[in-house]
């Protein structure tokens, strides 16, 4: 009797929970023209750990630093760069300086002026030790120093050619923080309402673990202040929780929409659903080639070819994942399209390698071995860093390679500590990974190149660096692309050195009423709300 | 009357020491190193490291900081959190209230609804539907609880808000989310408590002398059962914490559990320690409360001391 009434008890409020949110009512009406004014409402996944964009690292917090924080370029829907608060700029015939023409008339929010001398301030305060050693060590490896021949001009010179540089100068960490809060802001590396920038609205307000509010920039330097008066981002870590806000009009606006509630969304004639490629680098395994079993490349293709990316990505994403052929994603302008359907999904293949390669008999739970030893391989995840189902996908992937070629991976879900110890051992043969650089390239360059600061596969390969630094030296895309076309090529149809699983993506969900939303070019993270509206 | 205070502040004290160095010890033996954590998933080298290592001073033997922590602390400076790039006393001090107001009326709401429970539902069917649903919701996870309520009261009927620390009204899913567990369990053990203080001579001396059933109930066999729920406070505290964490995460509120949990994972050691010293605080501070709770519920414990 007690356990029945227990679980009708349970089934009935289960039920009540699963009918709400689907409320339907009368499609609104579209949001039509642009209007100014009015304030909107918006649920984000993840709060920053800091609001000055110099310390940015999550690619989740680029629409907030957007709003306060401008660089000197921004990337173009091609894969260039347009002016932002440079007017224009000259690359020096040896590639080793850069001169930029910055725009007159441009203040940042506590009233101060920006000039060369507060691009210079921003550049040596990057440098300063202890202040963003990620930076310094990483995107200006190559900076010799920042010259100001007048206020109005600023020269960078580099060491060797570095046509990343332009990336760096569009990315958050390039922005211009207003010299005043970088000589005055109490904590300074956290950010918030002491930073002053020159983007379109001003971060007035941030309650810890609930939300931030920005309020318009009425002396914006562009054609038009922000249509928004307001905006506040609220902070709801939970999928669900943020898809009901979105539902019962509670948010207006809502990013990071998973497989299993994009159904809901797109049913709701009041909601509209959208989704982009992030730029950079696919979600990818990356085999570590310093020790067995894949030191052997025919074990390497063995791993890639059996497991059929399709049907694992179908199964946990119920269709809704963009499958990755390459290291890149198919959404940046350095993409190899000719590789797809080159290789992968052959088990008959992989079988026959594993054989060839020496392992050939198989244990009493179907696995392969080899002198009695198994053919384990282990990827080690950092449970914080995991998201989009990672972790599920990588059972998925266990289970295909397991029944396909009797190969044991492994999956540990460990805390951070335990996954960089496990890195540093050694004691892992797969490494997952994928990066939103704007700038494949930068992603490229980290993970492959033999001094790269998350090369974690062990490859060195005197070619391979080749061409990384081809492409980073040319500013001349053709020959950019012709590198980093060979670079995939090699890495994952020739060497299998990774296996790419699916391009990572954001998701935006909005009532029919917001105008104006939509993704950073390049970038396809979701954009400032500069060029958002709200009708009314 | 003054020593016994004095015995209780001192050993207050040793149990905030204890507990900031067990939790500094077991930080210490977790794997991996503060400047990985730093790091986390970004780029490695060891230029990176090197800069980390000096802007925090983690070169000095594990001892030197240890002690360079308590010398601090001991001065009121907590330090600054690793990964907030703020100080510890800031992110704590703003976090603790939101905590507190969902803390306090959570528990008031459990244990009201304890009281009303525990003695309205004395028939034998009424007893058992109230059984039954005390042990959903023991066994029901609150994360659970959470989205049920969100699902019907917010999303679906509108009563409530979502999110934040904003007035009465955001708070209410929040606490009931929080009490529904402890009321569980605390019903459980008043209905027991009343059982077995009805089942005594008392009782049925109270009875003779022609009080009626409900006067027994409240002014007789409550104050018995009552001292073994008095003792649950910690466990109350125990789960009102390490709710929290679940529930404000849920409801996107902010608060000690979300800063708590994002510590911890990030092995931001000095909020991690902040946190830790401040629940001790709390455990002292309410079990000081619990042993002066007997004093006023058993009269028979007065003349002891």
């Amino acid at each position: 009797m007690r356990r029945f009434a227990a679980a009708l008890f349970l089934t009935v409020t289960l039920t009540l929970g699963a009918c709400s949110g689907g409320g339907g009512g009368a499609p609104a009406a579209d949001a039509g023209q642009p209007v100014s004014g009015g304030s909107l409402i918006w649920g984000v996944e993840t709060e920053p750990i800091t609001f000055n964009p110099h310390q940015y690292a999550q690619a989740k917090a680029r629409l907030l630093v957007g709003n306060t924080f401008e660089g000197l370029l921004t990337h173009d829907a091609e894969g260039g760069y347009t002016p932002r608060l440079a007017t224009g700029y000259e690359v020096s015939a040896d590639g080793k300086s850069y001169t930029f023409h910055l725009r007159g008339g441009v203040v940042f929010s506590d009233g101060t002026g920006f000039d060369a001398a507060a691009v210079k301030a921003n550049a040596d305060q990057l440098r300063a030790p202890g202040y963003a050693p990620a930076v310094a060590a990483v995107q200006l490896r190559n900076l010799s120093g920042v010259e100001t021949p007048d206020p109005a001009t600023v020269v960078y010179r580099l060491t060797r050619p570095d046509v990343l540089l332009l990336d760096f100068l569009a990315s958050p960490q390039g922005a211009i923080v207003s010299p005043k809060s970088l000589r005055e802001a109490p904590d300074l590396k956290a950010g918030g309402p002491a930073l002053a920038g020159t983007g379109p609205f001003v971060l007035d307000r941030y309650s810890a673990g609930q939300e931030v509010h920005f309020t318009r920039n009425p002396r914006y330097w562009g054609e038009r202040p922000a249509y928004l008066e307001q905006v506040t981002y609220r902070f709801l870590k939970e999928s669900s929780v943020r898809v009901g806000a979105l539902t019962s009009g509670q948010v207006q606006v809502i990013e990071g929409v998973p497989a299993t509630d994009q159904a809901l969304i797109t049913a709701d004639p009041r909601l509209r659903f959208t989704r982009a490629l992030n730029s950079g680098s696919a979600y990818a395994y990356y085999l570590n080639v310093s020790h067995a079993p894949f030191d052997d490349v025919r074990v390497r293709k063995a791993f890639r070819d059996a497991v059929d990316v399709d049907t694992v990505l179908n199964a946990v994403y119920r269709g809704t994942a963009t499958r990755a052929w390459s290291v890149l994603s198919p959404s940046g302008p350095f993409y190899d399209k000719s590789i797809e359907g080159g290789y992968g999904n052959d088990p008959v293949g992989a079988n026959r390698l594993l054989d060839e390669a020496g392992w050939s008999t198989r244990d009493a739970e179907g696995f392969r071995t080899r002198d009695g030893k198994r053919l384990t391989v282990r990827l080690v995840q950092s449970a914080p860093f995991v998201r989009d189902r990672r972790d599920v996908l990588a059972q998925t992937v266990q289970a295909a390679v397991k029944r396909s070629a009797g190969i044991d991976l492994q999956v540990s879900l460990v805390d951070q500590g335990t996954a960089t110890k496990a890195l540093e051992d050694g004691a892992y043969e797969v490494f997952d990974n994928s990066r939103a650089d704007t700038d494949a390239g930068a992603a490229l360059n980290l993970l492959l190149h033999s001094q790269g600061a998350i090369n974690r596969t062990g490859h060195r390969d005197r070619s391979l660096d080749r061409l990384l630094d081809q492409g980073q030296a040319t500013g001349d895309a053709a020959r950019r692309s012709a590198a980093y076309r060979q670079v995939q090529r090699k890495v994952v149809a020739d060497d299998a050195l990774v296996l790419p699983l699916y391009a990572p993506a954001d998701q935006l969900a909005a009532s029919r009423s917001v105008g104006g939303l939509g993704f950073e070019p390049t970038a396809g993270v979701p954009d400032r709300a500069y060029g958002v509206w709200v009708a009314r | 009357m003054l020593r016994p205070v004095l015995r209780r502040v001192a050993t207050g004290l040793v149990v905030l020491w204890a507990a900031a160095t067990a939790a500094y010890l077991a930080l210490l033996a977790a794997p991996g190193d503060t400047v990985d954590s730093i790091v986390g998933d970004g780029a490695d080298t060891p230029q990176i490291r090197a800069q980390i290592i000096d802007e925090w001073g983690l070169d000095r033997p594990a001892l030197v900081q240890y002690l360079d922590y308590l010398a601090r602390a001991a001065r009121g400076d907590l330090g600054r959190s690793y990964l907030l790039h703020r100080p510890v006393s800031a992110i704590v001090g703003e976090q603790v209230g939101p905590t507190l107001r969902l803390a306090v009326l959570a528990a008031a709401l459990g244990i009201a609804l304890a009281l009303v429970l525990a003695v309205t539902t004395r028939r034998p069917w009424a007893r058992r539907v109230s059984s039954a649903a005390e042990l959903v919701l023991v066994s029901t996870p609150p994360f659970l609880i959470g989205i049920v309520l969100l699902s019907v009261f917010s999303f679906r009927l509108g009563l409530f808000p979502v999110s934040g620390d904003r007035g009465f009204a955001a708070l209410v899913l929040p606490a009931v989310t929080l009490a529904l567990p402890v009321a569980g369990v605390l019903t459980q053990v008043l209905r027991d408590g009343l059982d077995r203080a009805l089942d005594e001579p008392f009782a049925v001396t109270a009875r003779a002398r022609g009080l009626r059933e409900g006067a027994v109930l409240v002014r007789h066999a409550l104050r018995h059962a009552l001292l073994p729920a008095v003792t649950l406070v910690g466990w109350l505290f125990g789960i009102l914490l390490g709710g929290a964490v679940i529930v404000e995460q849920v409801f996107g509120r902010p608060g000690l559990g979300q800063v708590t949990l994002a510590a911890v994972t990030a092995k931001d050691l000095p909020v991690v320690l902040a946190v830790v010293v401040l629940s001790a605080l709390v455990y002292v501070v309410l079990n000081t409360a619990a042993d002066l709770a007997y004093l006023i519920v058993d009269p028979r414990l007065r003349g002891s001391r």
